[in-house]
């Protein structure tokens, strides 16, 4: 009976919680709880890297060994590329004269943020980083790395602290353009999406897009969520299906996800959902 | 005093959860340790103790994660329910039992995650999530529970002899 009076005293109270949580009531509870684990777990997340090399020897050599074959490849191809400097120069300049980079990009004005922790929860890419309203921030905002590629979105803002949600959440979805490097110069349009899976999908690409691997991928700017030509990260693999309605491909990001330690939030550009109609 | 080392074991549990723990990634998800913590009390110290420390456990879990207050506390409470197999003793061991009931409480607060985030409107990918996330934890936090459970019973105070001689009591 005890045991039945527990379950149900702890339902009700978890779901007003979860109630009151969804309307903001709590965040002030929140915002304090982070303020106070802060200085700990900045002082863990510095320990943790030895920890992770141990645990990624432990468990994924198999996994490492086809990284270090894949990059082996890769540096071969950059070995080559790297002959025809020029010329990609070249091409990169039309490329980006064509996106409008040097015209449409403003001056973005950041605010720089350390990341403090990481969501624990396997079903979402999220981490805690050490800046919020106070610092200007709203929900929506763009969030860079430290090399400039777009990595997220601010989620959850509370006074000083705030929830970034990574490009690689299932909740996430960025349009997108690849730069292929095909003779007409096409950029094939589609949107970049998070996978519990693969970290980065491309879907709805066109059938007869020329798209290879190692192709870059940028923000499109299409509906005004995300500035253009963001460099989010390059094609991994392309999914061949001749009846397939679209094009699908997996994305290498530019930023390594699971490393971020410091990033910037673009706090001049007013995403569509942040401007309103 | 039990109910402030429960606190504090939890506080850090939370905090490694959030900090580490994101870096230790066996088999594609981190292990839980928040959940390990609470399965690992309730099994060592009973069903009457979990149903204090299980719902700080996941307050404290709550309130340093992106989740609504709430998703923790409601998705942790299986354990205590679990925590009946303990009064079971289904075998001469205890240590068995309690990486069951880590991997049932695991795939309970899988699932029980999935339905709140999906219902206050986040986008779970339910097929993706309980391939990648919830399966493996099933696995994953009983592996790690055999590095947590033995020091929590060892810390854990010894039983009480009540008598002697014949037919002496011994409760736990």
């Amino acid at each position: 009976m005890r045991l039945l009076w527990w379950t149900l005293v702890v339902v009700i109270v978890s779901l007003t919680s979860i109630i009151l949580s969804e309307n903001r009531t709590l965040d002030p509870l929140q915002n304090l709880s982070l303020t106070i684990t802060t200085p700990l777990e900045n002082g863990l997340r510095d320990l943790a890297e030895p920890v992770s090399d141990f645990f990624q020897g432990l468990f994924n050599r198999g996994d490492l060994v086809r990284e270090n074959e894949r990059l082996r490849q890769e540096l071969e191809r950059l070995r080559t590329q790297a002959a025809a400097t020029e010329d990609t120069e070249q091409r990169l300049q039309d490329l980006e004269e064509a996106l409008g980079v040097k015209k449409g990009q403003p001056d973005n004005e950041f605010v720089i943020a350390d990341v403090i922790a990481q969501d624990p929860s396997g079903f979402k890419r999220a981490l805690a980083i050490d800046r919020g309203s106070n610092d200007g921030l709203d929900e929506g905002m763009v969030v860079l790395s430290k090399s400039g590629s777009l990595v997220g979105t601010v989620s959850l803002v509370y006074d000083e602290f705030s929830w970034l949600r990574l490009v690689s959440d299932p909740s996430s979805a960025v349009n997108i353009a690849v730069l292929s490097g095909d003779e007409q110069g096409s950029e094939p349009r589609g949107v970049a999406t998070g996978d519990l899976r693969t970290g980065l999908s491309l879907e709805l690409l066109p059938t007869g897009a020329q798209i290879a691997e190692g192709d870059l991928v940028t923000t499109s700017g299409l509906g005004g969520n995300y500035p253009s030509a963001l460099l989010l990260g390059s094609v991994k693999s392309v999914e061949e299906k001749p009846q397939a309605l679209s094009k699908r491909a997996t994305l290498e990001p530019a930023a390594d996800l699971s490393s971020l330690d410091t990033v910037l939030i673009i706090t001049n550009f007013r995403p569509a959902r942040l401007s309103g109609p | 005093m039990k109910y402030l080392f429960a606190f504090v074991g939890s506080f850090f549990a939370v905090v490694f959860a959030a900090s580490v723990m994101p870096y230790v990634k066996v088999l594609g998800v981190a292990p839980d340790l928040v959940l390990i913590f609470a399965a690992c009390w309730a099994m060592i110290r009973g069903q009457r103790e979990a149903m204090v420390v299980v719902p700080v456990a996941g307050l404290l879990r709550d309130l340093t994660t992106s989740d609504p207050v709430g998703t923790s506390v409601l998705a942790l409470s299986p354990i205590v329910l679990l925590a009946v197999v303990r009064e079971l003793r289904p075998l001469e061991s205890d240590f068995l039992p309690a990486l069951a009931v880590v991997a049932t409480a695991s795939l309970a607060y899988a699932l029980i995650s999935m339905t709140v985030l999906t219902a206050v409107g986040e986008d779970v990918p339910w097929g993706t999530a309980l391939l990648r996330v919830a399966l493996p934890s099933i696995l994953v936090n009983p592996l790690f529970t055999v590095i947590v459970y033995p020091p929590m019973r060892w810390l854990s105070p010894r039983p009480k002899v009540e008598g002697f001689g014949v037919g002496s009591a011994v409760r736990l």
